[in-house]
Order: C-alpha cells, then sequence, then structure tokens
C-alpha cells in the first residue's frame, strides 16, 4: 500500500471567519436590501414579510415629483461646481507643494490639516457665524463655499502624494533628449499621477454631493439638495416607498465611487492618511 | 517655471520658483486661514469678549454661564458624552476583533469580511437613516420577522439615543477597522512566531505582543471616532430623541431655528473643548505619518 509521504495539515473550518461573514451581512448588507425591496414595492403591508405586489410604479411618482428634480439639479451643480472650483486651486497648489521650493511650504502644507482638529458640525457653527455678517446664509454661494473648504485637505493632500509618486528619472530623460517642461509635464508627469488625482476629484465629487450638514446649516430654506430632501421625505412623507426610490437614486454616485476607489482604500495608504 | 524632478529633500530649483510656489499655493491657503483658523480664533474671541449692559465691550462669561447653569443645555451635554463614549467602546470591541482576523486570515471569506467592513464608506449617512428606520422602526423588517416567528415586538431604538448610536458605529466601522489593520501590519509574523514558540496562548499573545503594538492606532481610532461622533448631526438629528439632543443638532438648532448664533457659538466652542486633546492627538498622528512617509 504506497504511503502518502506529503504532510497535510487537516483542514481547519474557518469558523471566526464564517461568524464574522454571517454576522456582518445580517448588519451591513441586509438593511440595504430592505431599502431596496421598498423601492421596488407597489404594495408591502404589515405583516408580510416580503411585498405583496412588486412594481416600479413608485418609480414613476417619485420621478414625476418636481420637488425631486428640483433637489437632483441642485445637488449635481452644487457637487459640479466645488469640484471644479476646487480642482482649480488645489490641482496646481498640489503640483507647488510637491516640485517647488518656498518659505513656509512645510507650515503651509501641514496647515490644511487643523481643521480635523476640531468636531466638524462646531466648525461650520463657527463658519456660519462669520458667513451671518457677509450675508452668505441662504445662499447658493454660501453652500459651495463652506462644501469647498471640507474638499481641500484631501484634493491637496492626495495630489501631492500623486505628483511625488512620478518617477524623476523619466522625467529627467525627457528632459535629456530635448522636451519643454509642459511637455515633460504632460507627456511624463501627468499620465503617471493621473489615476491617483483622477480618484481624488472623484471623492471629491461623491463627498460634496452627499454632504449633508454644511448644506443644511447654510443653505435652509433656500438650497434644497437632495440628502435634505430625503431628511424631509423620513421625517414627514408618510409614503414610505417615495424614500426609498430617492435612496436608490442617491446611491448611484456612491455606487461609482464604490467601483473606481475601492482598490485604492483596501491598501494600506489610505488609512495612513486618516493617521493610521 | 521649474519643473525639476520631484526633490523633496533636496531643493535645486531656481530661486525664480519661489514667488511663483507660493503664488501657486495662495488660494487654498488664504481659503483654510479665513474659513477654519479665523473662525476658531473668531468664535472663541467673540464669545468671551461681549457688549455688556453698560454698552462696553469686555471680558465676559454670560454665555457660558448660561450655559453649565441650564439643565437643558447640560442634559445635552451629557447625552452627547454619553453616546461618544459608549459608541467608542462599542467601536473598539465590534472592530478589533475583525481587524486581527483579517491581518491574520488570508482566505477569500476573509476578503468577503474585509470587503462588507469597508462597505459603510459607501453609504451615505442619509441612507443609513432611512434603513435604520425600515430595519429597526416601529414595523420595520425586524419587527415583521420576529411577528413571522410569534414573537413579540422589539422595543424600538428609533427616536431614543440607542438610535444615533447604533447608526454612528454602523458608520463608523470602515475606518476603525482600517486604521486598526494599519496599526496591525506593524506586528510582525516573527514575534508572533516567537512567541507562539515558547508557548504562549492566544490571550497571552493579544496581551504581551500584539496590544502594545498598536496602542497608538488604538488611540488614533478613538480619537477619529470621537470627534466624529462628538458633534454628529445628521444621524442624531434623524434618529434621536428630540429632547434632550445630541450637541450637533441643539448647535443647529439653537443657530437657525432661534436665531442665536451667539449661544450656537459657545456650544460650539465648549465642544472644542472637550475634544481639543483627542482632536490634537489625531492631527499629531497623521502629521506625524506625512513626515514619515
Amino acid at each position: 500500500m504506497p504511503v502518502d509521504t506529503t504532510f497535510k495539515p487537516p483542514r481547519q473550518v474557518d469558523w471566526a471567519g464564517i461568524g464574522f461573514a454571517v454576522v456582518l451581512s445580517i448588519v451591513i448588507i441586509f438593511p440595504l436590501i430592505v431599502v431596496g425591496l421598498w423601492a421596488f414595492a407597489n404594495v408591502w403591508r404589515y405583516p408580510n414579510v416580503i411585498p405583496q405586489e412588486f412594481g416600479l410604479r413608485f418609480w414613476y411618482q417619485t420621478l414625476s415629483r418636481p420637488d425631486v428634480w428640483e433637489s437632483i439639479t441642485t445637488s449635481v451643480e452644487l457637487a459640479v461646481s466645488v469640484t471644479v472650483i476646487s480642482s482649480i486651486i488645489c490641482l496646481p497648489a498640489a503640483f507647488a507643494f510637491a516640485r517647488l521650493k518656498f518659505p513656509f511650504r512645510s507650515l503651509l502644507f501641514f496647515s490644511f490639516i487643523a481643521g480635523q482638529a476640531f468636531p466638524k458640525f462646531g466648525l461650520l457653527v463657527a463658519i456660519a457665524g462669520i458667513f451671518l455678517s457677509l450675508n452668505l446664509i441662504g445662499t447658493f454661494w454660501g453652500v459651495v463655499l463652506i462644501q469647498l473648504v471640507g474638499t481641500l485637505l484631501y484634493m491637496i493632500w492626495i495630489p501631492v502624494a500623486a505628483f511625488q509618486g512620478v518617477s524623476p528619472r523619466m522625467e529627467e530623460a525627457a528632459r535629456d533628449v530635448g522636451a519643454s517642461p509642459l511637455r515633460v509635464f504632460w507627456s511624463i508627469t501627468l499620465p503617471q499621477a493621473g489615476p491617483t488625482i483622477g480618484a481624488a476629484v472623484l471623492l471629491t465629487f461623491v463627498n460634496t454631493f452627499y454632504e449633508t450638514e454644511g448644506a443644511w446649516l447654510i443653505g435652509a430654506p433656500a438650497v434644497h439638495t437632495m440628502p435634505i430632501l430625503m431628511i424631509s421625505f423620513i421625517n414627514n412623507q408618510p409614503v414610505i416607498q417615495y424614500g426609498a426610490v430617492l435612496s436608490a437614486i442617491l446611491w448611484l454616485p456612491s455606487f461609482f465611487a464604490l467601483l473606481f476607489a475601492r482598490r485604492v482604500i483596501s491598501g494600506g495608504s489610505f488609512a495612513r492618511g486618516f493617521g493610521a | 517655471m521649474s519643473l525639476a524632478p520631484a526633490s523633496d529633500i533636496v531643493g535645486t530649483q531656481k530661486s525664480r520658483g519661489r514667488p511663483l510656489g507660493l503664488l501657486l499655493v495662495a488660494l487654498p491657503v488664504l481659503l483654510v486661514f479665513w474659513m477654519v483658523i479665523f473662525p476658531i480664533i473668531s468664535a472663541v474671541v467673540t464669545t468671551l469678549w461681549q457688549k455688556g449692559s453698560d454698552g462696553q465691550y469686555g471680558l465676559s462669561l454670560r454665555t457660558y454661564q448660561f450655559f453649565f447653569s441650564d439643565p437643558y443645555s447640560l442634559s445635552n451635554l451629557w447625552l452627547t458624552l454619553w453616546v461618544t463614549i459608549v459608541a467608542a467602546i462599542i467601536l473598539l470591541v465590534v472592530c478589533l476583533p475583525i481587524a486581527l482576523y483579517l491581518r491574520f486570515a488570508k482566505s477569500r471569506l476573509a476578503s468577503y469580511v474585509q470587503g462588507l467592513s469597508i462597505f459603510p464608506l459607501f453609504v451615505p449617512s442619509i441612507i443609513l437613516s432611512f434603513a435604520f428606520i425600515r430595519v429597526l422602526g416601529p414595523n420595520g423588517a425586524f419587527d415583521i420577522i420576529l411577528n413571522a416567528l410569534h414573537l413579540p415586538k422589539i422595543r424600538t431604538p428609533y427616536l431614543t439615543p440607542w438610535g444615533p448610536l447604533i447608526g454612528l458605529v454602523w458608520d463608523h466601522i470602515p475606518l476603525t477597522v482600517l486604521i486598526l489593520l494599519a496599526g496591525l501590519g506593524a506586528v510582525s509574523d516573527a514575534s508572533i512566531e516567537a512567541a507562539r514558540d515558547v508557548g504562549a496562548g492566544r490571550g497571552r499573545l493579544l496581551w504581551h505582543i500584539i496590544l502594545p503594538r498598536i496602542g497608538n492606532s488604538i488611540l488614533v481610532a478613538l480619537s477619529f471616532s470621537v470627534l466624529g461622533i462628538f458633534s454628529a448631526f445628521t444621524l442624531p438629528y434623524v434618529l434621536g430623541p428630540a429632547a434632550p439632543e445630541m450637541m450637533g443638532p441643539f448647535m443647529q438648532r439653537t443657530f437657525r431655528d432661534l436665531y442665536d448664533p451667539d449661544n450656537a457659538i459657545t456650544q460650539a466652542v465648549i465642544s472644542f473643548f472637550f475634544c481639543i486633546a483627542f482632536g490634537l492627538f489625531y492631527v499629531r498622528s497623521v502629521v506625524k505619518n506625512q513626515r514619515a512617509r
């Protein structure tokens, strides 16, 4: 009888893993499935375990509400304005921090973290106190300004890391064969730093899209974004499906962020950015 | 314009680059000074330097005296402290085992667990609030399941302090796990194996080898959640009780509904005060990490 000489460790059942997987699935995925069910439920009366009737009826009804369209337009306008302004002022600054030498460079670079030392809503109230005297309360541009401040840290720090990660040797080689500085930037630097910068821009857009606290504190009652409409649906809307459908629409930007940014976030450098 | 390679430490750029560099960073830097640093200083100054009854400006603790002698303000502060402390403890108790598991497991199941624990990053708090009400609220999914099993209904945590508490823990799981996991990366496999070879059990391994090495990461995770939870707004506003309320909704209501910016800013300064140790520690660790890169 042949003897099996290779040693095989006994297959251990990963009980801890199974336990975590089951508990986290219930705690994290189950609530979202419930919202998804509500969005496609034409009729769901207590105490039925699943909806009595599935369908798209409430998608048509929600999408024919003018307040929903107004909030979608406002949210997109706000997020686009903030992302564009933030890119215009932050990306050149990030390039300067990564490549140029100037006085107080380190101090100025670290000044962007100052806001993180304070509880966020307290800081927003302090800013709102200043906006009060500038008559920016209740205006679109007041909200843009307060959301813009929230984007500065990551729109500077992430691109700085991206610019610093570009290999200097390739740039030198390109210059050696006579490429102009602009050409080097366009053909060597940007393609290498591009994906990370793109991720930073995407995260800025998504975070601004979901920013609720500044928009509520500064923008109310004139500026209605989707999260703010969602709050009023939760508090005052007896038809549950409206909220569920709006949640599903509202989740779309996050879905794209999930597709593109998961790899970045799972890597250790993301957590280190949070001081880990 | 000098586009010399990334000589981060040794600067070989021409002096021409200096004014240009300052010019390029000027706008965001001014924005930070105008909208972060100035408001904080201004908040402290305006709440301490107020117009007295004689019309003269002078040092005054009036709004602070009001806050600390008003039972409603104080009960809001206690509620906030209670939620913050309990949530921070629950977060550590929940996330440390997950992070430990992820550090040592390499299976496909482990990547599923990691994906799940990061997932809340991609669920905005407002959708979370809605989902919470549909699951744990009155006649929510939980009640439906209990009813189908012929069990009595739960006492819903919706509109009690447990509502925002559960929501905030859910919301903070991803970054707590990621921060702890990054800390656990510093614990080498060799040191674990060495300890196992001399017969250390799991408990002693955790207590003597792992915990001392990730103490700093635990403090960072703790500071990050304390800062986030103490002045949280959306979840307490939607899921929490109307009275007493947490500091976030309290400040918002004082500022916008009661048109009382002086007292709202005082509440903001008081919340700065309660978080300042965590805030400074957190910022210090982030700066240290950036420098170490």
